[in-house]
Formats: C-alpha cells, structure tokens, sequence
C-alpha cells in the first residue's frame, strides 16, 4: 500500500536517523513511502500555535491540501506532527466556520480544503493497515529478553475524542508492538508522566523529565521505546542536562521504537543510526549479539 | 503576581480576589470585568470557559499543577471568568508553566478544553506583544524558513551520508501569503461563533 510521508520538521533535521530507521523498516511492511515536495512544518503544536491559532490552522490546512491534490493519506512519524494534522483536520472537517475562513486565506495560492483524507500516526497506519501479523513476519532476529519501558508521549493519545489511537489511561499499541518484535514492553510507575518539553521554566521540564527517568531507572530496562521526537530529546538531552546541573547520572537509553523495529528485522545498530546515540543501549546490543561503532 | 509566588488558592473576603485591573472582591460585592472577558471569550478556543463549574478535575492529573506550585488550571479559569486577564496577560504569566500535556481536557466532565483556553490567552499575550522569547524565536523561524527547526550548516551531508534524500525546498512565498490576516478581526468575534466546535 502507499502512503505519503509528512516528515516534519524535528526528526529530517535533528534526529535524522529516526528517518532512516522509518525509511528501512517499512518497506518490509509492505508500505511503499510516497514522497512529496512542499510540505512546511505541521506547524508546531505548542508555540507556533500558541502566538498565531489561525495561522497554525491555516498552515495545517495547505500541508492537507497538498494531500489531497496527491489524493493519498498523510502518515506522520512525530506525535507533535500528529498532533497538529489531526486536530486541524477535525475542526476543518466538523466546523464550517473554520473551513470557511480558512479556505478564504488559502484562495489567495489557489488551493481549498476539501476534507478529503485522514491523518495517521506510523502506529496506528501499521496497526489499521498493516496488522500485527506484518510486523511479526518482518522479524527476522526477535529482541528476546529485551525489556523496553514504554513511553507513549501525550500528543499520540490526547486530545483523545479527536486522535482516536487509544484509550489514554489504558493504551495497548506499542505494548503490542514492542510484543510484536519479540521485546518485552515493561509498564513504570510515571508512563503517563508528560516530558514536561514545552513547559517554559528553568526547572520545570527538567524535574518533570528527571521524574520520569528515576521511573525506567527503578524498572531495570534496557532502553526507553518512544515514537516521539520532542519526548526523545527530552529523555537525551535532558538527561545529559540534568546530570551536568546535579551530577545525576541515570543512563537510560531512549530509543525510537523503529530504530527497535529495524534490529529486529536484522539490520546493524548503524543501520538504524543508534551510532549518533549519545545515551547507547549497551545492554540491548549485548543481547541481540552485536557492538556498535 | 509574579510565577515565583504561589497565589491565594481562595479568594478571601478583604483581599481583591484577583489582581486590580480585573475584578476586585470586597465583603458585599464582586465585581466582574465582563469586558475584559469578552476579549478571549472571542479567541477561538477561548469561549469554553463559560462552563466552567469549578470542580477541580482538571487538577488532578494537571503536571505542571504536581511539579510548579501555584499553577492551577482551576484557578487559571476562575481567574479567567472573574475577568482578571491582567494578571494572565503580563509577560511573566503562569500560563507558560503549562505543558500542553491535554490532561485537562481528557478529565473536564464540561468540556472546557482549558488548555485551549490557555492557548487562547497565550494569542493574546502574542497580540501584546509579550510573548517570551522561545516562542517568538520559534514563530520567526517558521515565518522565514517554514521549519520549526533551523537548518544546521553540514545538514545535508549528513542527510546524504545517511542515505536520505535532500530537504525538499518549501514554497515561501505560498506560507507568507497565507500568514497574513484577512482583517484584524479575522477568526474573533463572538457573533460568528468561531471556536465553538459543532
């Protein structure tokens, strides 16, 4: 099947192996990537759209179009992405108002918005398209004994009436699909906690991130398994920040669920880019058999 | 009030109930700014606030509320229907403490949404031009190259030495024409009822 590639802004740019590992490990899913030229940032869910609403609506809305034009449905790889497309596709869908004035602003390049195509998550595309099965097949080295805590971020599941994944409180997916490469998905105490990224504090994010960690930490995993680039950057960055400001050191590994998923269709640790890890997952790579340069 | 001091978790009956250019509380009378609750009632996103019945639902599973005393989304809506914008509204406010985690809005049993109340308040502090510097950077980056992120110098050899293709090129004159407002009161004005969600 296709499905058109909305790559964002965080991950092609920052964390580019994350592309990589997605680039590699679908394929084997049967999904052909369509790629698509002039796709802007989402935009940014927290502050872009926190100094300009109708903006952010408005720049949503001509990233749908293009869409539409290519007449297949966008799948992202960041829940902030996720997040934006698929709140403004719902106002732009239910609310006539909105359509309206948005239509109104995307005259001026010639385009409209005809709600014509759904946004989904990587995981939810896999679990609605694909089947777990396809993921289970793919598997060509299972992670046996690795234990992976999850970390599902806030944007993939809430505002939940709009995103449709999963139950917040409860949520199954990556459970399964940690399940599905053969890990074992491991529930912490602070797995609904919120990285605390876009909180604007000095302290704040750090203490929310740090909470967080002190949880994975007690769980005795081998790495974190995320789908989110802004948690990610928390849980490496800020970790790194929290042991040069406390002398902290927790060396929890976070690692993005299809870096996880390439490892076990067989690929090396570079090929999924876990080299440019600054925070290594030493222990997981002893298990499955393999060093990294 | 500034982020550092907690505020009153109830309004006592001698002290002003919120700050002086919003409503102020006296033993017999309060008085409610209506007019400066028209001006985000007329946000979208903003008009939800009127549901709100002060049930504290929102607090309980609010992080910022577990790990930065003296936020409160409780609080911050009250304050909001008492019409103390002010107070919400300077530079330094204590909505910037708020995560956008969507707790709130997954627990509120009225449906406020009051993180979106929120980030109708942070529109306006954007319209005041106060907006704190991490996101003024973001919106800039945004507005001049579409991407949230800047482009690194050394980018796209490490694109290309991944094997990823090239950053396709994003149509700048299309994102600025889009950006600018149709009138100034464009996407406000309750009479248009913009932000109720059918």
């Amino acid at each position: 099947m296709k499905a058109l590639f909305f790559p964002g802004c965080l991950i092609p740019i920052k964390y580019p192996q994350m592309e990589v590992a997605v680039r590699r490990t679908l394929p084997p899913l049967g999904i052909e990537i369509v790629d698509l030229e002039g796709f802007s940032c989402c935009p940014d869910p927290i502050f872009f759209q926190a100094a300009d609403k109708v903006g952010w609506l408005t720049m949503a809305a001509r990233n749908l179009c293009l869409a539409e034009e290519a007449g297949i449905d966008i799948f992202t790889i960041c829940s902030g992405c996720t997040g934006t497309l698929s709140e403004a596709n719902h106002i732009l869908k239910h609310e006539p108002p909105m359509r309206d004035m948005v239509n109104r602003r995307l005259k001026r390049i010639g385009k409209e918005y005809r709600g014509e195509i759904e946004v989904r998550h990587i995981v939810t595309l896999i679990r609605e398209k694909v089947g777990l099965e396809r993921v289970r097949e793919s598997v060509k080295r299972p992670l046996e004994g690795v234990r992976v805590a999850l970390h599902y971020g806030c944007h993939l599941l809430k505002p939940s009436d709009i995103m449709r994944v999963d139950d917040p409180d409860e949520p199954q997916i990556l459970h399964q699909l940690i399940e599905a490469i053969g890990a074992q998905p491991i529930v912490h105490d602070e797995r609904f906690l919120c990285c605390g990224k876009a909180c604007i504090d000095p302290d704040l994010p750090l203490e929310m991130t740090r909470t967080v960690l002190r949880s994975v930490k007690e769980a005795d995993v081998d790495c974190m398994g995320l789908i989110c680039p802004t948690c990610f950057s928390s849980f490496d960055t800020g970790q790194l920040l929290i042991a040069r400001k406390t002398g902290e050191k927790m060396d929890v590994p976070p690692v993005y669920y299809f870096q996880l998923l390439g490892l076990a269709q067989g690929l090396t640790p570079a090929e999924v880019g876990l080299n440019r890890h600054r925070i290594k997952p030493l222990s997981l790579f002893e298990k499955i058999g393999q060093g990294v340069t | 009030m500034t982020a550092q001091e907690p505020r009153n978790r109830t309004p006592e009956p001698e002290k002003p109930a919120v700050g002086a250019a919003g409503a102020t509380k006296t033993a017999e009378v309060m008085h409610i700014d209506l007019d400066a609750r028209k001006r985000l009632l007329a946000v979208i996103g903003g008009n939800r606030v009127t549901y709100c019945y002060q049930c504290g639902a929102c607090v309980g599973d609010c992080p910022s509320a577990r790990f930065y005393e003296g936020f409160n989304p409780r609080e911050i809506m009250l304050t909001v229907l008492l019409g103390g914008l002010d107070e919400l509204l300077c530079p330094d406010s204590i909505i910037w403490k708020c995560s956008n985690c969507y707790n709130c809005y997954e627990r509120c049993p009225q449906d406020v949404r009051p993180v979106e109340v929120i980030i109708a308040l942070k529109n306006l502090i954007k319209e005041d031009g106060h907006q704190p510097q991490d996101v003024q950077s973001i919106y800039e980056t945004i507005l001049k190259t579409g991407r949230s992120a800047p482009v690194i110098a050394g980018l796209a050899r490490t694109r290309e030495r991944l094997g990823l293709p090239p950053l396709p090129p994003i149509d700048m004159a299309e994102i600025q024409a889009i950006l600018k407002p149709d009138t100034a009161e464009e996407g406000r004005g309750p009479e248009n009822e913009l932000g109720k969600r059918s």
